[in-house]
């Protein structure tokens, strides 16, 4: 009987649809987990009945802030507009880019798989290692900028819960090697954009900026 | 442990969980719908799972299973209403974009499968597809899992049936093509 029953059973499994369904892609599972874990902690909060975010709504709310500072010893705010350019300190040869985190519910709405031509509207962006994880600051050391004025370390700044979702969406660990792009309000651009380095993103980023 | 740590702690728990989860229910979707619908239920089904995280038992896969159901159901009730009369003809066979079977599709198989009730058609898928034992199987049916070893039961045999019968009656028309042309 039970051989009758596995007899059967294979010739349902030789004729299974999903069988040849490849493997989920890394990159979109993280995607939809962010936006599944984003989705529901701004939904909850959120009772004012402000209407659901268009897909790529947060790329162009990104454009709010960036905040560079050279060794603490000034920091620049500007709003809406481009303002890469690095501050080296006068004291320190160490130059730092600060971006900032996603705002909460950046994340919210349906990401689109990134493209080349999305990522080239970013004014930063880099290849770099994690030398740091506090709190609320990432550090990374640059190797290489494909776009904004090159300094050697950028920090990933904001408020904490906002960072645990840059955390969570672009999972910084301590010495990963990663590839980050940041709009032009130099927030960091989630999504898939900014990622755990791998050829193909590296292949992305050589497209978009012509590399 | 402050509210942040709390909600880190909820998020990493919820992620190891959906790895976990996402493939096969990807599996579980391909076979029974088209791929944007699958899509959007797996999106679905993970919402539910993250709601309701406290809610899922150890064994989540079965559990899982059962959302992916209702989820799918509540799609195909909102949206395709229309369809499922089509649905229904073609219990077992994917729509054309699904995933393909493989190559040498049993077609026998599949006609047996469409030829049961619906019910008896997503058992057997429960317990082939999805390899799952009848106390898991009663988990995403939501019944005992009595009934559901006694409907697997009889499922098999009623598909052993239709499965002789097709093969009986392919045998006359290959006959009666033989000797016609």
């Amino acid at each position: 009987m039970s051989d009758e029953h596995d007899e059967l059973r294979a010739r349902m499994r030789a004729a299974d649809p999903a069988s040849s369904l490849p493997r989920s892609d890394p990159d979109r599972v993280a995607r939809l987990l962010e936006d599944i874990m984003s989705d529901t902690q701004t939904a909850e909060p959120r009772t004012d009945g402000t209407p659901k975010r268009s897909p790529l709504i947060w790329l162009a709310a990104a454009a709010v802030v960036v905040i560079l500072a050279g060794a603490g010893a000034f920091a620049v705010m500007n709003r809406g507009q481009d303002s890469r350019t690095p501050t080296a300190s006068p004291q320190d040869s160490t130059t730092t880019t600060e971006l900032r985190a996603p705002g909460a519910g950046a994340t919210t709405g349906r990401c689109l798989p990134p493209s080349a031509e999305a990522l080239s509207g970013a004014n930063i962006a880099f290849d770099g290692t994690v030398e740091k994880i506090d709190n609320d600051l990432v550090t990374l050391r640059t190797t290489h900028w494909y776009a904004g004025s090159p300094t050697d370390l950028v920090t990933v700044k904001g408020p904490s819960q906002e960072l645990q979702q840059l955390l969570v969406a672009v999972d910084f660990q301590d010495g990963g090697r990663y590839l980050v792009a940041a709009s032009n309000g130099g927030r960091v651009m989630v999504c898939g954009f900014s990622d755990e380095f791998s050829p193909k993103l590296q292949q992305l980023y050589a497209q978009a900026f012509g590399q | 442990m402050s509210t942040d740590e709390r909600e880190a702690d909820r998020r990493a728990r919820f992620e190891e969980l959906a790895r976990e989860l996402i493939d096969p229910l990807r599996r579980f979707l391909a076979r029974r719908t088209d791929p944007a619908t699958a899509d959007d239920v797996l999106s679905d089904t993970l919402l539910v799972c993250w709601r309701r995280q406290d809610d899922v038992p150890d064994n989540a896969l079965p559990w899982a299973y059962g959302v992916a159901r209702n989820c799918l159901a509540n799609a195909q009730r909102g949206e395709r209403r229309h369809l499922r009369l089509a649905a229904k003809i073609s219990v077992v066979a994917p729509p054309d974009q699904a995933t393909r079977a493989p190559d040498a599709a049993d077609d026998v198989l599949l006609e047996a499968m469409a030829a049961l009730r619906p019910e008896d058609a997503e058992l057997l898928r429960l317990w082939a597809w999805e390899q799952l034992t009848p106390a898991e199987i009663a988990t995403v049916l939501e019944v005992s899992p009595n009934a559901a070893s006694i409907r697997l039961h009889r499922a098999r045999e009623k598909l052993r049936d239709e499965l002789r019968k097709i093969q009986q009656e392919s045998g006359h028309e290959q006959s009666r093509e033989g000797s016609g042309s």
